[in-house]
C-alpha cells in the first residue's frame, strides 16, 4: 500500500483514506502529551516549495513534519531566480540535485505536482495546485467530520459559495463521497457551474439548500483574487444571499448543524462574526487536525524509486539539441 | 521516364478507384491506361494494389520562420509535409517579426524557393503584427502573391478594424481567414469549457466564444462583399452556423476542419497531455460527430492541420504554460486514412476533394488530378503497410503530437512533383 505522493484524492482508495484517518488519531493523541515530539522522520528532510502565498497550510506541513523529526527547508520562491525566468523544469532539476526526502508544493498551475513528481525521487505532497485538488485539506475534513460522526455515511455536507475556483471542493467532496457521504453545492449561478458533477445536487437558493437537509454547513472562502471578471456584484449582496447571516445563524444553531470553513474566512462575506464564537463550529478543529492529518500523510509515503536523472538529462539535451 | 503500373487512382468526383498505369515523361503524365507498352529507359514501378493520390495541400500551417527557428523552418517543415504525401502549403503570418509587410513577405517567400522542394505560399497579416489596431501593408502584400489575410492566432478583435480591411482588401481579389473566438470569453487558455474544465479545475472557452465570431465575421464579409475563410472550426454550433450561412448564399464563405477537431476530444487531454492542447480547443464527441457531418455534407470546403510545432521543452511543461497547437503534416494523410478511410466513414474522393483539390481551388492554384497533361503531383499510398510515427520518422522539427510513437494503418510510398521523387520509402 505504500505510495511514493500524495498528488490527489480521485485516486486514493478507500483503505488508504481509511487508514490515514485512523493514522491521524493516533498522531494527534500526542498533542495533549507534553513533549508532541517522534522520531519517525528523524534525519529525513521535508523541502516547502510554495509558489503560492499561504499561511495557515505551509505552517501546518511545518508543524507536522517537525513533530515527525524532520528537518524543514522552505525554498524561498519569491527570491529565487524563478523570478528571474527559471522555468519550473530546470527548479525541479535544482530539488533532484537537492536529494531532499519529501517536497511539499503548492502551485497556480494544476497538475503541476504531478509533473514535478514524475521527475523526483522525493514523495511529492500536492499542498493545492490551482482550482484541481488539495488532498490533506480533503482529509484533515473527512477526520474533522468523522470526528463528529463516526459513521458518517449518508451525512449530509452543503458546500457553500465559490465552487468553480475551488480546489477545496473538489478534492472534499470527492472524498467525503468515497466515504458514503453525500453532498451538495450552494453558491451564484456564476460560481457553481452547471458543467458540475452530475452526483452532487446543486442549489443558487439558500431555502432550497436547506431544505435538502444539511449535517454540516461548509462555507468556502470567497476567492477575489481568482476572479478575473466580476462573478457577483459586491460582497453585501453575496453576504446576504449565500453568506451565513446572524438570522441564518440562530437558525442552523436551532438545527444543531456544524459549521465548517477551510480558513481564511471573510468576515462579514461568507459568514458573520458570531459564527466565530458558534459553539458548533469546527473551525478550529479543522486546524488542529491538519497537523495531525499531514503526519500521517508524511509518514505514510515512501520517497524512492528510480532515480530518473539521467533519463532526464538525456531528455533535456535532447531538448536542447533542438534549440538553435 | 517512369512507368506506375497497376496503380489504383483516386480522384475528387468519385470514392471509386480506378486501376490504371501512369507513364510520367518529363514530369507530365503523358499516358494512363491499362497494360501500357514500357518505353525504353523508363522506371518501372509496380504499383499493383497501392492508391495513387494527387499531392495534397495543406492551407493552414506554421513554419514559425523567421523567429521562432527552435520550433519549426521552412526546410523542415517542408519536408514534414513532404513525409506526409504534401505538396504544397500554406503558411501562417504569426512569426516574429509578423508577416504584416511587402518586406517581410519577400524575405520569406525568398527563403521558400531556396529552402523547399514543395511550392510554399503565405498568408499576410491583417492588421500590423497582429494587434488588431493598425492596417497592414495589405496591397504591398497582394503584389508579392499574397492573396490570404489573417491575424491567426488571434481573432481581429475589433469588428470596424476588420469591416475596413475586408472593404479596402477585397479590391484587390484578396480574401480573410478568421481565427474565430472571442477574447474575452476564450481567455488564454486553450481548453473547451465542460466536465472536463472543470474537473481539471481550469478557467475553459466556451464553444460560444468561437460561434460568435464565426457568425460576426460572415456577417462582416457579407457587409463588406468580401470573401471569408472559416479556420479551424471546433464546434457543432460553430459547423451550423456555416452550413446557414452556406445555405443563404448571399455571402462568400469557405471553412476548414482540422483532422485533431474530427478525432479527439477533450477527454483525451487526461492528466494534462499538453499533446492535446491547441487553439481552438478540442471538444465534446458531439463536436466530433458534428464537424464529420459537416465534412461529409461539404460545409467544410476543405480540410488543414494548423501543423503547430513547439519544442519537446515547451510541451514538457504543465498544461497552462506549455504553449498552443499540435504537428499535423507528418501525420494528417494516414490518420485520415487509418481513422476515416479505411473504416469506411468516408472514401477517398473525400480526401482528394478536402485536402487536394478545394484548398488549391481556395488558394486559386490550378488543382493537381492524375489526369493526361498534368503535371506530375502525385503520392503512391499503401494501404496494407503501416506507420508508426517514432521521432525519427518525423520530419518536423517538433514532434508535439498526440500520434508519438502509435502505429497506424497506411503508408506514404512515394511522393513525385514534376520530374523529381520528393519522397520514396522502400
Amino acid at each position: 500500500m505504500a505510495r511514493k505522493d500524495l498528488l490527489d484524492i480521485a485516486s486514493l482508495h478507500r483503505e488508504e483514506i481509511e487508514f490515514l484517518l485512523d493514522q491521524s488519531t493516533s498522531f494527534k493523541k500526542l498533542f495533549t502529551r507534553s513533549v508532541k515530539k517522534i522520531p519517525a522522520l528523524e534525519g529525513k528532510s521535508v523541502l516547502m516549495l510554495f509558489y503560492e502565498a499561504s499561511t495557515r497550510t505551509h505552517s501546518s506541513f511545518e508543524v507536522a513534519a517537525k513533530r515527525l523529526s524532520a528537518e524543514v527547508t522552505n525554498f524561498d520562491v519569491a527570491h529565487s531566480s524563478i523570478t528571474k525566468g527559471e522555468s519550473v523544469r530546470e527548479t525541479i532539476e535544482t530539488l533532484q540535485a537537492m536529494r531532499t526526502d519529501y517536497i511539499v508544493v503548492r502551485h497556480g498551475h494544476p497538475g503541476l505536482p504531478a509533473m514535478i513528481a514524475r521527475q523526483t525521487t522525493a514523495s511529492v505532497i500536492n499542498a493545492g495546485d490551482g482550482a484541481h485538488e488539495h488532498p490533506t485539506q480533503a482529509l484533515l475534513d473527512a477526520f474533522t467530520i468523522k470526528e463528529k460522526f463516526p459513521d458518517p455515511r449518508g451525512k449530509k455536507v452543503l458546500i457553500i459559495g465559490d465552487i468553480l475556483h475551488s480546489r477545496v471542493a473538489r478534492s472534499t467532496s470527492t472524498l467525503l463521497q468515497k466515504l458514503g457521504v453525500e453532498v451538495a453545492y450552494l453558491g451564484p449561478g456564476s460560481l457553481v457551474p452547471k458543467y458540475g458533477p452530475t452526483t452532487i445536487p446543486r442549489f443558487t437558493d439558500y431555502e432550497a439548500a436547506m431544505a435538502w437537509a444539511p449535517d454540516v454547513v461548509y462555507l468556502l472562502r470567497v476567492q477575489m483574487e481568482r476572479q478575473d471578471v466580476q462573478f457577483f456584484p459586491n460582497v453585501r449582496e453575496y453576504h446576504r444571499v449565500y453568506g451565513i447571516t446572524t438570522a441564518r445563524l440562530a437558525e442552523i444553531r436551532d438545527k444543531g448543524l456544524y459549521i465548517m470553513h477551510p480558513g481564511p474566512v471573510n468576515r462579514g462575506v461568507e459568514l458573520c462574526d458570531a459564527v466565530m464564537d458558534y459553539e458548533r463550529s469546527l473551525i478550529t478543529n479543522q486546524v488542529e487536525n491538519g497537523i495531525s492529518i499531514r503526519m500521517a500523510v508524511l509518514d505514510w509515503l515512501t520517497p524512492g524509486g528510480d532515480f530518473p536523472r539521467q533519463e532526464a538529462y538525456a531528455a533535456r539535451q535532447q531538448a536542447g539539441s533542438s534549440v538553435m | 521516364m517512369l512507368l506506375l503500373q497497376n496503380a489504383r487512382i483516386a480522384a475528387e468526383n468519385s470514392p471509386v478507384l480506378v486501376e490504371s498505369d501512369v507513364l510520367i515523361v518529363e514530369g507530365i503524365i503523358q499516358q494512363i491506361g491499362t497494360s501500357l507498352a514500357i518505353p525504353e529507359g523508363a522506371r518501372v514501378i509496380d504499383a499493383r494494389g497501392r492508391v495513387l493520390l494527387p499531392g495534397m495541400f495543406d492551407a493552414h500551417v506554421h513554419f514559425r520562420a523567421p523567429g521562432f527557428e527552435n520550433k519549426e523552418t521552412i526546410t523542415t517543415g517542408s519536408e514534414a509535409a513532404i513525409n506526409g504525401g504534401i505538396t504544397g502549403v500554406v503558411m501562417m503570418p504569426n512569426t516574429r517579426p509578423a508577416l504584416d509587410s511587402a518586406t517581410a513577405i519577400a524575405t520569406v517567400l525568398d527563403n521558400a524557393r531556396h529552402r523547399a522542394r514543395i511550392p510554399v505560399y503565405t498568408s499576410g497579416c491583417v492588421t500590423k503584427n497582429r494587434e488588431g489596431k493598425e492596417l497592414a501593408e495589405i496591397e504591398g502584400m497582394h503584389r508579392l502573391g499574397v492573396i490570404m489575410l489573417t491575424d491567426d492566432g488571434d481573432t481581429t478583435a475589433d469588428p470596424a478594424v476588420l469591416l475596413r480591411a475586408m472593404q479596402y482588401a477585397t479590391e484587390f481579389g484578396m480574401f480573410f481567414a478568421s481565427h474565430c473566438e472571442v477574447p474575452e470569453l476564450a481567455g488564454p487558455r486553450a481548453l473547451n469549457e465542460g466536465v472536463m474544465s472543470y474537473r481539471l479545475g481550469i478557467k475553459g472557452s466556451p464553444a460560444c466564444a468561437e460561434e460568435i465570431i464565426i457568425d460576426r465575421d460572415i456577417r462582416l464579409a457579407r457587409a463588406a462583399g468580401a470573401h471569408v475563410h472559416i479556420q479551424h472550426v471546433s464546434s457543432k454550433m460553430g459547423m451550423e452556423t456555416i452550413r446557414w450561412w452556406k445555405s443563404r448564399g448571399d455571402v462568400k464563405v469557405t471553412a476548414e476542419v482540422a483532422p485533431h477537431h474530427l478525432l479527439f476530444t477533450d477527454e483525451h487531454i487526461g492528466d494534462y497531455d499538453t499533446n492535446y492542447k491547441m487553439n481552438p480547443p478540442l471538444r465534446t464527441q458531439a463536436d466530433c460527430d458534428a464537424l464529420l457531418e459537416g465534412l461529409k455534407e461539404g460545409v467544410f470546403d476543405l480540410i488543414a492541420t494548423d501543423h503547430a510545432p513547439h519544442t519537446p521543452f515547451e510541451k514538457a511543461q504543465d498544461f497552462i504554460s506549455a504553449p498552443n497547437g499540435i504537428t499535423g503534416l507528418d501525420t494528417a494523410l494516414v490518420s485520415l486514412y487509418h481513422f476515416f478511410v479505411e473504416p469506411r466513414k468516408f472514401g477517398w474522393d473525400v480526401v482528394v476533394k478536402r485536402y487536394s483539390a478545394e484548398p488549391r481551388r481556395l488558394m486559386g492554384l490550378p488543382v493537381a488530378a492524375i489526369e493526361v497533361g498534368q503535371e506530375a503531383n502525385c503520392v503512391l499510398f499503401d494501404t496494407e503497410a503501416e506507420t508508426t510515427f517514432t521521432k525519427e520518422f518525423m520530419k518536423s522539427k517538433s514532434q508535439n503530437t498526440p500520434f508519438i510513437n502509435q502505429t497506424l494503418q497506411g503508408r506514404v510510398d512515394l511522393v513525385i512533383l514534376g520530374s523529381e521523387i520528393l519522397l520514396e520509402r522502400e
